[in-house]
């Protein structure tokens, strides 16, 4: 069953077209990674989803409540969240739980339950001001559930935490993910792989890729050559690139990976090359692309060196 | 009730940080300064030296009601300053800070965020008003004449709907900017503008909410309301509810982003 | 000088005044980070009158107290 449907969805600053028409529906109980690199437009489809920004035009419907205020459906972390420090943990739970139409004691016993969902009940009474990034994102994503929507949005969950937090917090998805409909941005795919079921693939505002994580992987199962050389792997690049059989080339940090169409005669063309030349090759190496090479393809031209930060 | 949900928090907001406490204090000291200060002049002035040997300058002690105008005066001056400046982070404050998102992610209307937070400032300003105007109603009685409750009821309604307005500027020019300081310099500037060109063109702008205290003198020497102060209260309210729509039109198309 | 001062008068504002001292003081001792140092803080609310607690309320205090 779709929970949501977004359609033609564009958000336009300045001329230039942030998300560009957008195309895609999510099933209820599913689990969504919005992947992209940093600038593809993620944060900004989101807060169109969360009702913050309003789109430039297409179209956001919820199946279930095409009239009714859509903020109520919809649970939103944003990626760096605020909150009033001076107020206690609990406090803020149960105030945001009442601008959600709870009353005073339904907010009170969801903030409780929450809190102990996440792991923060014994600083519930501690000021927000004096909370650790990691507590303060557990505090972020419980005041995205106490209203109980039937969609969870969170932007970059774990981008801001260090190993452990970014741990603890990714194994909480994976146990919220079976309770709600959860659909998160992340630059990581490690993180997309680890915890969702689908995929949306966004690049410069468009989405190029959704699906199955396992029918993204088949469809661009490719083969590849990876090539390791005793020198400087640049000199050969324009050369192997010459080859009529290799797609493209990419420089990792020590060889070469190649694209080819062609397993057999891609293998055979490049050892003939590297025979005559008396390439000084150290390591040949067949195999197939995965999902990183992939997700390192699309985004290589702009957004390598974050990822390997990351 | 969403409505009630903020403005409680707005207060308790007001509570931990002292606003609760600060601001009407403020306003009780300026409030008691110009009946006391008034009471006292000649022996200011004696111990000053500035009078010469068995001169006797006769002060005249103004009408109990010209204090009560004086104090006006002080909370036109620094009373409107303090408010321009506790009110210019209402919400420009949990804007750029991020908290606003938190908020406007839950099904909660514009309008109710804004007229919440507004009546939240409001009340602040409203009692502080009315404890320093009684302040000083109390010490002119005490020390200079009699002032009736009446009219210190009528002084504190009336110049209530200008603080209200000052008020009201300083949230509308919230919801247009994000920095808390440029919300201030904005009212300021509007509050200033007003005041002068209603005194430069005070013959031709009699229904100038900036006369506002002119026209209460007028009100306590003649006994009975002018027909200015009720002109300028009416255009003071119409301003309010315009402003306050205006806020809510203009935060719904200014992007959380 | 000042003999005719009657102290019941002025009594009630001297308290203010120092409600408001000791109010600013509570919260500089809650505040975790100022505008400037904490001391300079302290002495300004004790020597202005007024205006010193004033000024640490409006623009003494970082974040959200």
């Amino acid at each position: 069953m779709t929970i949501l449907t977004v359609h033609d969805l564009t958000k336009t600053y300045e001329k230039s077209p942030v998300v560009d028409r957008l195309h895609f529906d999510i099933q209820k109980g599913s689990c969504v990674a919005l992947l992209g690199p940093n600038g593809a437009g993620k944060t900004t489809t989101l807060r169109m989803l969360a009702g913050l920004i309003t789109p430039t035009s297409g179209r956001i419907a919820f199946e279930d409540f095409p009239d009714h205020d859509i903020r109520a459906q919809i649970g939103y972390l944003p990626q760096h969240p605020q909150f009033h420090n001076w107020m206690n943990g609990k406090e803020f739970l149960v105030y945001v739980g009442q601008l959600a139409h709870l009353s005073k004691k339904e907010a009170s016993e969801q903030a409780e339950a929450l809190m102990k969902r996440v792991g923060i009940l014994e600083v519930k009474n501690q000021r927000i001001g004096k909370y650790s990034g990691g507590m303060k994102q557990r505090l972020g994503i419980a005041q995205a559930m106490i209203h109980k929507p039937k969609l969870l949005m969170l932007d970059e969950p774990v981008s801001s935490l260090d190993p452990i937090g970014r741990r603890e917090v990714l194994n909480l998805m994976k146990e919220l993910k079976q309770e709600t409909t959860l659909l998160f941005s992340t630059h990581i795919l490690k993180d997309a792989e680890d915890v969702s079921d689908e995929l949306l693939l966004m690049h410069r505002g468009k989405i190029i890729e959704s699906g199955t994580l396992q029918s993204v992987r088949d469809k661009h199962r490719i083969d590849k050559i990876s090539l390791h050389f005793q020198t400087e792997p640049d000199a050969y690049v324009a050369d192997l690139e010459g080859l009529e059989v290799v797609e493209s080339v990419l420089r990792e940090k020590d060889g070469l990976t190649l694209w080819v169409k062609d397993l057999e005669q891609a293998r055979e063309a490049i050892l003939e090359r590297a025979f005559l030349n008396k390439w000084p090759v150290t390591q040949f190496e067949v195999g197939r692309t995965s999902l990183e090479d992939l997700f390192m393809k699309v985004v290589n031209d702009d957004a390598m060196a974050d990822h390997f930060q990351a | 009730m969403q409505w009630l949900t903020i403005f409680k928090r707005e207060n308790l907001e007001a509570a931990r940080n002292f606003k609760w406490v600060w601001v009407p204090l403020v306003f009780i000291i300026l409030g008691v300064t110009d009946p006391l200060s008034t009471y006292y002049l000649p022996e200011i002035l004696d111990s000053m030296g500035g009078l010469p040997e068995g001169a006797t300058v006769d002060i005249p002690t103004p009408p109990p009601g010209e204090v009560l105008i004086m104090s006006l005066s002080q909370f036109n001056m620094l009373g409107v300053l303090i408010v321009v400046l506790m009110s210019m982070g209402t919400i420009s404050g949990e804007r750029k800070s991020g908290v606003a998102e938190l908020v406007l992610v839950k099904p909660v209307h514009y309008h109710t965020y804004i007229s919440a937070k507004w009546a939240g400032t409001l009340g602040i300003v409203a009692v502080s008003l009315f404890l320093g105007l009684l302040s000083s109603w109390y010490y002119t009685n005490l020390l200079i004449g009699d002032v009736a409750f009446g009219q210190f009821m009528q002084l504190f309604l009336f110049y209530g709907v200008w603080l209200a307005l000052v008020v009201t500027f300083s949230l509308f020019f919230n919801t247009l900017f994000r920095s808390p300081g440029m919300v201030s310099f904005l009212t300021l500037a509007v509050v200033i503008l007003i005041s002068m060109v209603s005194n430069v063109l005070s013959h031709i702008l009699t229904w100038s909410p900036g006369l506002m205290i002119p026209h209460l003198s007028t009100m306590l020497a003649e006994g009975s309301v002018p027909g200015e102060l009720w002109a300028a209260t009416s255009i003071s309210l119409a301003t309010i509810v315009i402003l306050l729509i205006a806020s809510t039109l203009v935060f719904r198309t200014k992007e959380m982003a | 000088m000042f003999e005719t001062i009657e102290w019941g008068i002025i009594a009630p504002l001297i308290v203010i005044e120092l409600i408001l001292k000791i109010v600013a003081l509570i919260s500089l001792s809650r505040t975790n980070t100022t505008y400037g140092p904490k001391w300079l803080w302290i002495l300004i609310i004790l020597i202005i009158n007024t205006i010193g607690p004033v000024a640490y309320f409006i623009v003494g205090r970082r974040g959200d107290g």
